[in-house]
């Protein structure tokens, strides 16, 4: 299989040329003014990468289905994938709408391989930004033009273990990111090691899923209006010499990294049931997956508070929807994509969410939809009281910190600033260069591929 | 008996009767060539037909694209010059990638060679039991390299990996595999050592080959076994060897799925530096920054590299390669 990797690679690689040079791609489906938003959506619409297979899925496509009544919904359930996007847009078989990382929004946006939607926005009478949160809709803004439909607002919060923090004598409020010594003061009391390995985590930072949480939240800069790289920005020095604080107080970033790796997140041993975390930053979602054992646990929450001692959230993998350069049926596409993020659609997954909680005995632990009115309306109406004021405590400091969301920003080189980013960290955790030098460097790479991206 | 006798005389005749024509200057034993010739070329034209278009004409296309900008969304190629090759010596990250490769290569390929020889002396010593030992071997190279690297995940886990759990029983502290820049490297070599096996199995078809009268001879001269394997096992399957070397080689400097999988599966990766292989960065000029042309001169700089590589392997194994019947 090895001996064909670059192979592979080559072959797609000259496939998609070949196919671009056949079939072009220029046309945005619609002539110069671009695609007719306000007409009836009809016809076959094509999507790729919504999945429906949970209950939120099916009950939001079923509503959609019935507000576009004459429109044939073919949906492609695999998870996007950059390479066979490249390979569709230049062979021209493209979907009309397509569900992707709100990360690669920019990347795409500033090559022109999707539409703008401020048109169709306008076309729906929808005002994204009175529909989203500011954070969600920043995140596909680039050059001052609404890129994408998104979706989902993943607020992160600190889960603290209160099994072992109580029998430790810390408080929640000593897992305050604004003030690093009261934290490393918590991890010390909590941290234990066996055979030279960390057995409990007093604070898992999860330093390189939670990257822009870190870096942002504690006064970090790391791309400018334009979306270029300012990873260099002086004020990025303090959260990564911060991050190495935390992890060296615990064994050092490899053998924490590894300690994480090896938990079984998703298991009925997970870092929370096993002990082997006292707290950990983690997305809202992940109540979810500890509501099966709440009765083995005793949890709560606290914010994660920036440099200046506010609630700082922000999200990491959340999707949005794009309409192609050059679908066909971009009408239906924007009806459809604006139809699964209003609230009346997101209600609908509210009710068949409550059903499916009521149905395994569980709590319903909300829905952040990444629009505040739906988000509110949903608060008010499917979360009650659960008999577990632990987890009711954790739901509601989800809720309080939502709205304090901030956008990591939107460059067409995001990825790569990222990547650059944790290589960063990687580097200045592990004691191989200094803050300083490891942001310079990722700094000039960062802005290579910036360079590259915008040049076209 | 009698037919065969009679198929001899019809053909000894048919022989007799060409060889006449052609010694008469007549046209029939060059049309029976042509013939020939032509229904050899239409045997072999599907796979000529597919070299053409799929690697040929593929090639000659992605040299012209190695010298063109390309923009996918309008489809435009223009002219560049020579500015992606200038890029390949400007780009510093093209050195590390070819690095991280370099190193991997000189690393894995005589890890690789020396333990698929030495399963496949243990296969060939012990014959009971062969057919299934060299399924048992045979099976990991047959598993998805999806689930090879997700089981490798858990066994080089650097606190509770099972490699490092079992070097801990001997007091050796194990090093962070997949975190720490300094082990990323070793531990993708780990991983295609357990697919080893495909080396393993022509080795093994190349010990059966070797004469049993060579080693009854130099164990009547009192040879031990190390100086068995080293003057004749060796030198005879040196064929072999030469194949294995230069195969591997340029898998070695083509490597991408395990470094994908094991590092580049997510936006995690702790160690992107290290495991940047070439194949990898390659691939993230083409898909992940559409610049097309900077992938191809790159795919092109790796061909010139494996082609001077392999050159000076095929020159080396002149000199030091068995054939039988030649040298």
């Amino acid at each position: 299989m090895r001996h064909n990797g670059v192979t592979l690679v080559a072959v797609n690689l000259v496939a998609v040329l070949v196919a671009a040079a056949g079939c072009g791609s220029g046309d945005n489906g619609g002539g110069p003014e671009g695609p007719d938003f306000s007409a009836t959506p009809a016809g076959t619409l094509r999507a790729w990468g919504f999945n429906s297979t949970d209950d939120v899925g099916r009950a939001r496509l079923a509503h959609a289905q019935g507000l576009l009544g004459g429109v044939t919904i073919e949906i492609d359930q695999t998870g996007f994938d950059a390479q066979k996007f490249t390979t569709r847009i230049a062979s021209g078989n493209l979907p009309d709408v397509v569900q992707m990382d709100r990360q690669y929004v920019a990347t795409y946006a500033a090559q022109r391989l999707i539409l703008p939607m401020d048109r169709c926005y306008s076309a729906k009478n929808v005002d994204p930004k009175a529909r989203f949160y500011p954070a969600v809709i920043g995140d596909v803004t680039y050059e001052n033009q609404v890129w994408a439909v998104p979706q989902f607002f993943q607020p992160p919060t600190i889960l603290i273990n209160k099994k072992l923090t109580g029998a430790a004598g810390v408080a929640d409020a000593e897992f305050d990111t604004s003030n690093p010594t009261a934290l490393l003061g918590a991890i010390a009391k909590l941290y234990k090691e066996s055979g030279g390995v960390p057995a409990t985590l007093g604070f898992h930072p999860v330093a390189t899923g939670q990257t822009n949480l870190w870096m942002l939240g504690l006064g970090g800069r790391l791309i400018d209006e334009k979306g270029a790289p300012t990873l260099d920005d002086p004020a990025n020095v303090y959260p990564l010499e911060t991050l190495k604080r935390i992890l060296d107080a615990q064994g050092g970033f490899a053998k924490v990294k590894s300690f994480g790796d090896s938990f079984d997140v998703f298991g009925q041993s997970n870092q929370f049931v096993t002990d082997k975390v006292a707290a950990e930053v983690n997305f809202q979602w992940y109540v979810n997956v500890l509501a099966p054992y709440k009765d083995r646990l005793e949890l709560s929450a606290v914010p994660f508070k920036g440099k200046d001692g506010k609630p700082v959230a922000i999200a990491a993998g959340a999707t949005a929807f794009v309409i192609p350069a050059g679908a066909k049926n971009p009408s239906a596409a924007c009806a459809w994509a604006l139809a699964l993020t209003s609230q009346d659609n997101w209600m609908a997954a509210a009710e068949a969410r409550a059903a499916t909680v009521q149905q395994r005995n569980s709590i319903f632990t909300g829905l952040f939809t990444g629009s505040p009115d739906a988000d509110r309306a949903i608060r008010e109406k499917y979360v009650k009281p659960s008999g577990n004021a632990g987890f009711d405590q954790v739901i509601a400091t989800y809720y309080d910190v939502v709205g304090a969301g901030r956008s990591f920003g939107a460059s067409p080189a995001g990825q790569q600033i990222q990547q650059e980013l944790i290589n960063a960290i990687t580097a200045t955790s592990l004691g191989s260069k200094s803050a300083q030098q490891a942001l310079a460097d990722a700094q000039a790479a960062a802005k290579r591929a910036y360079d590259t991206v915008v040049r076209g | 008996m009698k037919r065969r006798e009679a198929g001899g005389l019809a053909g000894a005749a048919e022989g007799h009767t060409a060889s006449r024509q052609a010694a008469a200057g007549g046209r029939p034993r060059g049309t029976a060539r042509g013939h020939e010739a032509l229904a050899g070329y239409l045997f072999i034209s599907p796979w000529i037909v597919g070299f053409l278009v799929f690697v040929a004409g593929t090639m000659v296309y992605s040299l012209v694209i190695s010298f063109s900008h390309y923009n996918l969304a309008t489809g435009d190629l223009r002219p560049a010059g020579t500015a992606n090759y200038e890029q390949l010596l400007a780009d510093p990250r093209v050195a590390t990638s070819l690095g991280n490769t370099l190193f991997y290569a000189v690393l894995a390929v005589p890890v690789e060679i020396c333990f698929a020889l030495m399963l496949a002396l243990l296969l060939h010593a012990n014959r009971r039991g062969t057919g299934f030992f060299r399924t048992v071997y045979y099976l990991p190279r047959m598993t998805p390299l999806v689930a090879t690297a997700s089981m490798f995940l858990l066994l080089l886990n650097g606190n509770t990996g099972a490699i490092n759990q079992a070097l801990r029983l001997v007091g050796i502290e194990g090093p962070q595999w997949l975190v720490d820049p300094t082990w990323v490297k070793p531990s993708i070599v780990l991983m295609t050592l357990w697919a080893v096996s495909g080396t393993m199995v022509i080795f093994l078809a190349a010990l059966q080959t070797v004469p049993r009268e060579l080693y009854e001879v130099a164990e009547l001269d009192g040879a031990g076994p190390v100086r068995k394997f080293f003057s004749i096992t060796l030198p005879m399957i040196s064929g072999a060897m030469f194949f294995n070397v230069i195969v591997l080689t340029i898998a070695a400097f083509q490597v991408f799925d395990q470094a994908y999988l094991l590092f580049w599966r997510d936006q995690s990766n702790t160690a992107p530096e290290a495991s940047l292989f070439y194949a990898v960065y390659l691939f993230q000029q083409a898909f992940r920054q559409f610049d097309f042309g900077f992938a191809a001169a790159m795919a092109w700089l790796l061909f010139v590299i494996l082609l001077v590589l392999t050159t000076i392997q095929a020159k080396i194994a002149t000199r030091h390669v068995y054939y039988e019947g030649a040298r």
